[in-house]
């Protein structure tokens, strides 16, 4: 009966104007029958258990114990006990469904994370505060912003056909809509969200060994499986013919990004000799920033030196590495793989 | 009876819909915004509204500096979390394809053999995890006991150095082999630990320390309070008034840099009685405005301090709380960072 007559209780409490200070108090020290029962609500106790190995914790031995439960008897065959994932997904209908991409029975579970990466680390601690205190942008109170009005084109004329159609993309061939600039917040510094590493290796053509070398190298050096590309187009220039497989990408997120950019920066990026910087006239605009390493650079990597013989030494590729943003332009971009450890050299891009 | 029948018909009764806070003191920003929607005000939106309320009365403007030294390592995990990453790398051995043992060692090999006794010793390939085998019947087997070490940063640390140094001949009594091993086998440079001298002696003036955390700059000013270095707006801006303050308050020994050109936090203060200026005004007491700052090299000094500064520490967050005033901490908590 107390508890259902709790938010009356409150809100007489709160609507009273003029009150003694002892009866507004009152609903707070009130006695419930909850309130014996929340001292007895343990705090975690996971680090504490490491502290304390008595003689049966010491003696347990999980091996010995599944063995002597087993012995004699005859084990269950698999599929009494363990659930398979259907192979193929057969619409939400159908009783069979797949797990989840969490579950560690599912065939599409990926383990991980291993680590906090350091770069990560660094990101948190010390590069978006120090980010946002570099693009702060000050608006005093009251302050609204100009509103943005349609960017896109209407569809002019008589045709019936043109009501409700989606509207037209910016005038002129190549041109794309710019992404807006949005006043800088604590929401959206920004971060890196991928990195691609890719490696276009022509010779494949001819003999398609270049093709594994550069997916094996490519694997070896960011951890993650690499996908192979058709060329879309026949290229006389280039030799190029349409539909034969030319290039490999491996598309890192999360801990492998890290990984690969701090083990770039710290590891191999030192070593070249005479390295100037990236371009600064990488960038597209829209966030992301690009530069190539030669195969003789790509050779430093150490997942490469440690076998560099397993590798023909012709074969080796070069690649592209783009760092993949949030930022919604080039100079924010810069900034955040400037703060991250890369030089830019040149004319910069903006 | 009904409860949110009860609730909302006493709500009704209240009456008042404001709260007493807001009753008695204005709210600039919201009468700002209610005036917003008026056509007249359309054109005006870029212009700031500026109204002082009463002019006769004003605060002293100071700059002051936060200046800080960035963490230098990765901060330690939490028994938890290591915990975690130990059961994923041992999941990760179980759902693996198996090592692709000649691409890395040639067959017959020198290298190949000490691969071959390490691994079975070890029983996988991975060298931080343990005694552990991915496939087989017992592969269950992944979570370690009570007490055990391998989650531990510095035990893996350690197993790590130990497979670099040695050649998995140790344990079998081949010792002739082993000594040959030995001598071919570089020594290997142990990590700096990660806590250092100026930890254990809790020298406090020493940049040298609490290396998982951000550090700030806290100076004794002439009437014997911590607070970070500040000093009085002169005919200048801000950024420009920091970089004197940085320069005259801790020497020029030090490598900073002005991170930005905007304050990132504030403190105000009243006096106990408000002064009178000559220029007529009545000055309430002072605003400090924090710019932040980040030391790259040296270290700071107080010799030729023109700012008649007495002492300097060097405080990560939590100590800063117990050095400096609880109303102070009240005004600049926030704008100092967690770790």
């Amino acid at each position: 009966m107390a508890l259902r007559e709790l938010p009356y209780r409150t809100a007489t409490a709160l609507c009273r104007d003029a009150r003694p200070t002892v009866n507004a108090i009152q609903p707070l020290f009130r006695r419930n029958a909850s309130t014996d029962a929340a001292p007895e609500v343990e705090t975690t106790s996971f680090a504490d258990a490491a502290a304390k190995p008595d003689a049966v914790v010491k003696d347990f031995d999980p091996i010995a114990r599944s063995r002597a439960r087993r012995r004699g008897k005859k084990q269950l065959p698999p599929s009494r006990y363990q659930y398979r994932e259907p192979k193929y997904y057969r619409g939400p209908l159908h009783p069979h469904q797949p797990l989840p991409v969490s579950d560690p029975a599912s065939r599409r579970f990926q383990p991980g994370p291993f680590t906090l990466p350091r770069l990560d680390q660094t990101y948190q601690s010390t590069i978006a505060q120090d980010i946002l205190a570099m693009t702060y942008q000050h608006y005093p109170p009251g302050y609204r912003a100009p509103k943005v009005e349609q960017r896109l084109r209407e569809w002019q004329g008589d045709s019936p056909y043109y009501k409700g159609r989606p509207l037209r993309g910016p005038r002129g061939k190549g041109e794309v809509l710019r992404l807006l600039q949005e006043p800088r917040t604590f929401r959206n510094i920004p971060k890196i969200t991928k990195v691609v590493v890719h490696s276009m290796v022509p010779e494949a053509m001819q003999d398609s060994a270049n093709m594994h070398v550069a997916g094996m190298i490519l694997q070896a050096i960011t951890n993650v499986r690499v996908e192979s590309h058709k060329a879309r187009h026949n290229v006389v220039g280039w030799g190029l013919r349409e539909g034969r497989y030319v290039s490999v990408t491996a598309t890192l997120e999360r801990e492998d990004a890290s990984h690969f950019l701090e083990k770039l920066i710290d590891v191999v990026l030192p070593r070249i000799k005479e390295w100037k910087g990236v371009p600064g006239s990488s960038g597209d605009g829209h966030g992301n920033i690009s530069f190539g390493l030669t195969p003789d650079q790509l050779a430093l990597f150490p997942e490469i030196e440690v076998n560099y013989d397993a590798y023909p030494p012709k074969m080796i590729p070069g690649c592209h590495i783009t760092i993949i943003t949030d930022a919604t332009s080039n100079k924010d971009a810069r900034l955040l793989t400037q703060a991250i450890g890369l030089p830019f050299y040149g004319k910069l891009n903006d | 009876m009904n409860a949110g029948q009860q609730t909302r018909r006493a709500a009704a009764r209240a009456g008042h819909s404001i709260c007493r806070t807001c009753l008695s003191t204005p709210r600039p920003y919201a009468t700002a915004a209610a005036a917003a929607p008026t056509p007249e005000d359309a054109l005006a939106q870029h212009i700031p509204p500026v109204a002082q309320s009463s002019p006769s009365t004003s605060y002293a403007v100071n700059a002051g500096v936060l200046l800080s030294r960035p963490p230098q390592i990765t901060r330690d995990l939490h028994p938890f979390e290591a915990a975690f990453f130990l059961y994923q790398k041992r999941l990760n051995e179980r759902l693996a394809l198996p090592f692709t043992r000649y691409f890395y060692f040639k067959a017959r090999t020198p290298a190949d053999r000490e691969w071959k006794r390490k691994m079975a010793q070890r029983l996988t390939p991975a060298r931080d995890i343990g005694r552990y085998k991915g496939y087989g019947e017992e592969a269950w087997n992944d979570e370690v006991l009570v007490g055990a070490k391998e989650s531990e940063f510095q035990w893996q640390v350690d197993r790590l150095l130990e497979d670099a140094q040695t050649t998995g001949a140790e344990e079998e009594g081949n010792a002739v082999a082993a000594a040959a091993a030995k001598a071919e086998t570089e020594a290997f440079e142990r990590p700096p630990s990660r806590v250092t001298e100026a930890d254990e002696k809790n020298d406090t003036k020493s940049l040298a320390r609490a290396l998982q955390r951000t550090l700030y700059l806290l100076v004794k000013n002439k009437e014997g309070r911590w607070e970070f270095p500040q000093d009085r707006l002169r005919d200048e801006n801000l950024h420009g008034a920091a970089q004197r303050i940085l320069n005259t308050s801790a020497g020029p020994n030090m490598n900073t840099w002005l991170v930005g050109h905007v304050p990132i936090g504030h403190y105000a203060s009243n006096y106990s009685a408000p002064k009178s200026l000559p220029t007529g005004l009545q000055e309430q007491g002072t605003k400090t405005f924090f710019l932040k700052a980040r030391i790259m090299a040296g270290q700071a000094n107080l010799k030729d301090s023109a700012l008649g500064l007495k002492d300097f520490k060097w405080l990560h967050k939590q100590e800063l709380e117990k050095a400096v005033e609880p109303d102070y901490w009240r005004q600049v908590k926030n704008m100092l960072a967690e770790r």
